[in-house]
């Protein structure tokens, strides 16, 4: 009995000295349940115990209890209360010194614009297909109606590997490799890196992204292709740019086409705007009806499917779009340039 | 191509504003890039098409507008004073390979008075940007920017034995070219010969040998007709451009030949000329005029627009077509020779649809029919290693694919880089077989632009050579330098930290859900030794992290470490990653045991993971390292470490008693394999 009376004591003393660390309702929780929960609280425990000895011991040590658990029961209560009424705060804090930095990484501003343009061609239900950057001659050329030894291929100056094996000049070579592998409907569009022969300059890079459409179906119209771009156009840009649709020559569409938009920049008024030459037009967009020929050499019927395919060049339309003055600063990587893109 | 307004006037009746006719030529796809008004002229640059050769010629324009405008296209007619002496009789023309040579006209002018061209003629070339040579060589250029049929003009005093022969050159031949240029002649090369030797490379450039010069008086006028393909060869072989090998390889018109050969002979007559009787023609096989069969359905089908039936026919003939209706809704369409690019129906649909204007093509949107999206978890994949990545704060860049073959040293590992054969500079000669030399690039760009700590990633393609196969590999590489973050109150700016770049690593691979990975000590060629981690997930080595060598450093002059990551990412994609679960939130608490311990530093914390793994701890959630450190209070050589072990029974609150006996097991393993002893004051029960 004498030492149940100590060991009563002591929790007293625990308590006590416990509760003068709570700082916070969780911590006032925890120590309540420490001692009062109903199964292994400590004077649920010490209550068992009393149940435990003779008879005549049980109302001294049952007063000295009751009074214990009394004494929890009014300081956890005293304290909760005191934390449910809001405190003042600190007053040393000065709420005027700045925040945390927070550091979140800038995406890579082509890559950036690249996604931009998926979104819109994704909402049309197109997918998004991917082939290899090293190609061989045929699909990159041959398949897509160039003859061989045709000055055609000035046009897309070629880095070679071997005889036969070169850099992707375009992304169209993947327009075949989708079209041997299904049937129409086909809706695609097809992102990704292409390779020139150019040294670099202002408006020229021997590397840049492009973005490649094709649709073919029953019934696809010249019409289709205007409605298709006009759409994407605005929304890349904005409702009321203007848009033009000039005849044009590519070897795997015919009709061929060549879209320009409006100059934003000046107008078309200025004879001097850097951006259009002063021409008021600023080529966006190769584009055309997919050759009969190209779609004879991967197996679909000209006189029952007919499609458009377009692209456009990523760097290049970035540049008009946020006005950027030099096609090099995308791969000078200076993270002054690029963080700037984590804002869009 | 420069076209003068006045020269195009000879051939139509065209009577516009500048600006309107700018708007017209770019409608009909004769895109003006520039215009000049010049001595009463307006000079303009059209930008014209590798298949439509018959524009690269003031006739050719004027074709086309005279189709948009409706007016006719004035004819010029060439009369010749001929006298009664034959051509044929003073030089024998013999095509020896007429699979290059299809058809060689030649007129002969004799006693004619060469001079500088007149007035009217030296406007002409000085408004094709040329210098004027002399009468004689200024008519063959005249002809040339009038019909785009190049023809050349020799001294036939110069000619040997009468002979002119077209053959392949004869293997060691060479030729002095007009530009004095010495050419070194292959056999697959064609040739204008005479009867001894080369004297111009057909279809590119005459010969020094054979020019026509002040001193001469009768010229033999060339006017023919080579393979495309074959001056395509020459030209490039050579490295010399022509105005007319630029004609000749797009497609000359093989009907017009004589014609441009009287054309210049009836002008060389002004130069007191006289033209000798009877064009020679060689024309071994008469190409057939082609036909092709135009539907009205499928005008339509293509362009998505009735067209005027008349309209077709005006245009179509307009253009130099002829038309013939057959059956309702179908013509036949002859083809003249100028047009080589019309091959099939499509090809006169674009002629249509060309003159109708694009602008009046009505806007629809496609038939969007269902169709099975082709799904691309590749890219899904990496948008979203992307977009963890920013949230880690790394900074997204591109470099060029191509590699320095001196850089490459310092990363070879082995794989045979992929070399391109015609490269921009030496520098870029290879395909590059790492990330890391870009991310290094970027590196050292922005510490010198003062830079303090650089995170940046790049996801693209490495190539190399596997034996005879050319491979690509699409790459994920990290880099990081200098501190992280910006200097702030509230935080201090460690430099970069391991393991931030391995803590990245793990969270990209259980947010990927690809479970199980792990870490092993490997060195690798790129890496300082004994400081590198290769990844392996699923147990296939995917890539590696860790500190960059000394020697790579120093290649690009870096004092402080860089910490780097390179992994294949499509290696890691082809693995299948875990399918996404919702799992049920456990209601019962857990129970948290804090355990504290003294041990050697030397014992990796791996070998103190597998020791507790191999216990198979029933409940146990997880544990973790929560503190390390050594120094003051702890003796020398030792570590302290602090690990937190979560405990949770699924369906029923545990007891302390269990975990008690759980706990134990613990510290008596690490006691008994590494000595690892409790530490003095360490929490034990909370």
């Amino acid at each position: 009995m004498e030492d149940l009376k100590i060991q009563i004591e002591e929790k007293i003393k625990v308590f006590d000295e416990a509760l003068a660390k709570v700082k916070d309702q969780k911590s006032l929780q925890e120590l309540r349940n420490e001692f009062l929960s109903r199964q292994r609280g400590i004077i649920t425990g010490l209550f068992n115990v009393l149940r435990s000895l003779k008879p005549e011991e049980r109302p001294e040590i049952g007063i000295l209890l009751n009074d214990f658990k009394k004494h929890v029961q009014d300081k956890i209560q005293t304290l909760h209360e005191k934390f449910s009424t809001p405190q003042e705060v600190a007053e040393s804090i000065d709420l005027t010194l700045p925040g945390e930095k927070i550091y979140w990484g800038a995406p890579h501003p082509v890559l950036l614009f690249q996604e931009e343009i998926e979104r819109i061609f994704l909402r049309m239900g197109f997918s998004i297909a991917d082939g290899p950057e090293i190609e061989t001659d045929y699909y990159n050329f041959g398949a897509l109606n160039f003859p061989p030894h045709h000055p055609a291929r000035d046009d897309w100056d070629t880095l070679y590997i071997t005889e036969d094996l070169l850099l992707r000049t375009h992304t169209s070579p993947v327009q075949i490799r989708v079209m041997e592998k299904r049937k129409p409907p086909i809706r695609i569009i097809i992102p990704g890196k292409v390779y020139r022969k150019e040294a670099p300059d202002p408006t020229h890079l021997p590397m840049f992204f492009q973005v490649e459409g094709l649709v073919v179906d029953l019934g696809i119209t010249f019409a289709h292709l205007k409605g298709t771009l006009e759409y994407f156009l605005k929304i890349l840009f904005h409702e009321k740019i203007k848009i033009r649709f000039r005849p044009s020559f590519f070897p795997f569409t015919e009709p061929s086409a060549e879209v320009d938009i409006g100059c934003t920049v000046c107008g078309g008024k200025s004879k001097e705007c850097r951006v259009c030459g002063g021409g008021g037009w600023i080529e966006i967009l190769g584009a055309g009806m997919v050759d009969p020929q190209v779609l004879k050499n991967v197996n679909i019927d000209p006189e029952k499917y007919s499609g458009f395919a377009f692209g456009l060049g990523v760097d290049r339309t970035a540049m008009f779009a946020y006005q950027i003055p030099d096609m090099r600063h995308f791969y000078e990587n200076d993270l002054r340039f690029i963080r700037q893109f984590s804002l869009k | 191509m420069k076209i003068s307004l006045n020269w195009l006037r000879e051939y139509v009746a065209v009577d516009l504003s500048i600006q309107r006719l700018v708007q017209l030529l770019d409608n009909i796809g004769l895109l003006i890039e520039e215009w000049e008004e010049k001595e009463g002229d307006v000079i303009l640059d059209i930008e014209t098409y590798a298949n439509r050769p018959d524009t690269l010629g003031h006739k050719g324009v004027a074709r086309e507008l005279a189709a948009a405008l409706g007016l006719p296209l004035k004819e010029q007619s060439w009369p010749l004073a001929e006298i009664s002496e034959m051509a044929s009789d003073l030089v024998d023309v013999q095509i020896w390979d007429d699979d290059l040579c299809l058809r060689y006209c030649g007129a002969i002018v004799k006693n004619v008075k060469v001079e500088p061209s007149p007035e009217w003629l030296r406007k002409k070339i000085e408004a094709m940007g040329l210098n004027p040579v002399n009468n004689i060589v200024d008519v063959t250029n005249y002809v040339l920017f009038s019909t785009s049929q190049p023809i050349h003009a020799f001294d036939l005093a110069k000619i040997s034995g009468k002979k002119i022969i077209i053959r392949r050159a004869n293997k060691g031949e060479s030729l002095l070219s007009l530009d004095k240029e010495n050419i070194d002649l292959s056999t697959e090369m064609l040739v204008i010969a005479d009867e001894k030797k080369p004297i111009a490379l057909a279809g590119v450039i005459g010969g020094e040998n054979s020019a026509v010069l002040g001193s001469t008086q009768d010229v033999f006028i060339e006017s023919a007709y080579f393979d495309p393909v074959s001056i395509r060869k020459t030209s490039k072989n050579t490295g010399i451009q022509s105005d007319a090998s630029f004609r000749f390889e797009r497609g000359a018109d093989i009907s017009f030949a004589p014609e441009a050969a009287r054309m210049a002979a009836s002008l060389m007559t002004h130069f007191g000329g006289k033209v000798c009787k009877g064009i020679v023609d060689v024309y071994p096989k008469p190409r057939k005029t082609k036909s092709i069969m135009l539907r009205n359905h499928r005008v339509t089908a293509l362009l998505g627009i009735d067209v005027d039936d008349r309209f077709i026919e005006h245009t179509l003939t307009h253009l130099g077509f002829q038309v013939e209706a057959q059956q309702y809704g179908i013509r036949k369409v002859k083809i003249p020779h100028f047009r080589i690019d019309i091959e099939r129906e499509a090809d006169l649909i674009e002629e249509i649809a060309r003159f109708y204007g694009y602008e009046k093509i009505p806007i629809q949107i496609p038939p969007l029919r269902t169709l099975d999206p082709i799904l691309d978890p590749i890219k899904e994949k990496t948008d979203k290693l992307r977009r963890l990545l920013f949230h880690h704060g790394f900074d997204e860049v591109v470099n060029f694919s191509f590699m320095d073959p001196e850089t490459e040293k310092w990363f070879s590992s082995g794989s045979k880089p992929i070399e391109i054969r015609n490269p921009i500079s030496q520098k870029t000669s290879l395909l590059r077989t790492t990330l890391i030399g870009g991310l290094l690039e970027n590196v050292v760009w922005n510490r010198n632009r003062g830079a303090e700590g650089i995170h940046i990633f790049e996801v693209g393609k490495i190539f190399y050579w596997d034996a005879d196969t050319h491979n690509e590999r699409n790459m994920l590489a990290l880099a990081m330098w200098g501190h992280v973050g910006q200097k702030h109150w509230r935080k201090k700016t460690p430099d970069a930290d391991f393991f931030h770049l391995k803590g990245t690593f793990e969270a990209l691979l259980v947010q990927l859900r690809y479970d199980p990975f792990s870490f092993q000590k490997e060195n690798h060629a790129h890496f300082q030794e004994g400081y590198s981690l290769a990844l392996y997930v699923k147990g296939e080595k995917i890539g590696y992290l860790g500190f960059l060598n000394q020697e790579i450093l120093d290649a690009y002059l870096l004092k402080e470490n860089v910490l780097a990551a390179e992994i294949n990412l499509g290696q890691l994609f082809e693995k299948q990653s875990q399918p996404f679960q919702f799992k049920s939130v456990v209601k019962y608490p857990s129970v948290n045991r804090d355990i504290s311990f003294i041990g050697d530093k030397s014992i990796a914390f791996e070998k103190i993971k597998e020791i507790i793994e191999k216990l198979r701890l029933p409940h146990l959630e997880k544990f973790t390292l929560y503190d390390r450190f050594s120094g003051a209070v702890v003796p020398k050589d030792k570590v302290s470490i602090s690990l937190r072990f979560v405990f949770r029974h699924p369906q029923r609150t545990l007891h302390a008693d269990e975990v008690d006996v759980l706990q134990e097991k613990i510290i008596a393993a690490l006691r008994a394999r590494h000595n690892f002893q409790l530490r003095e004051g360490g929490k034990i029960d909370k």
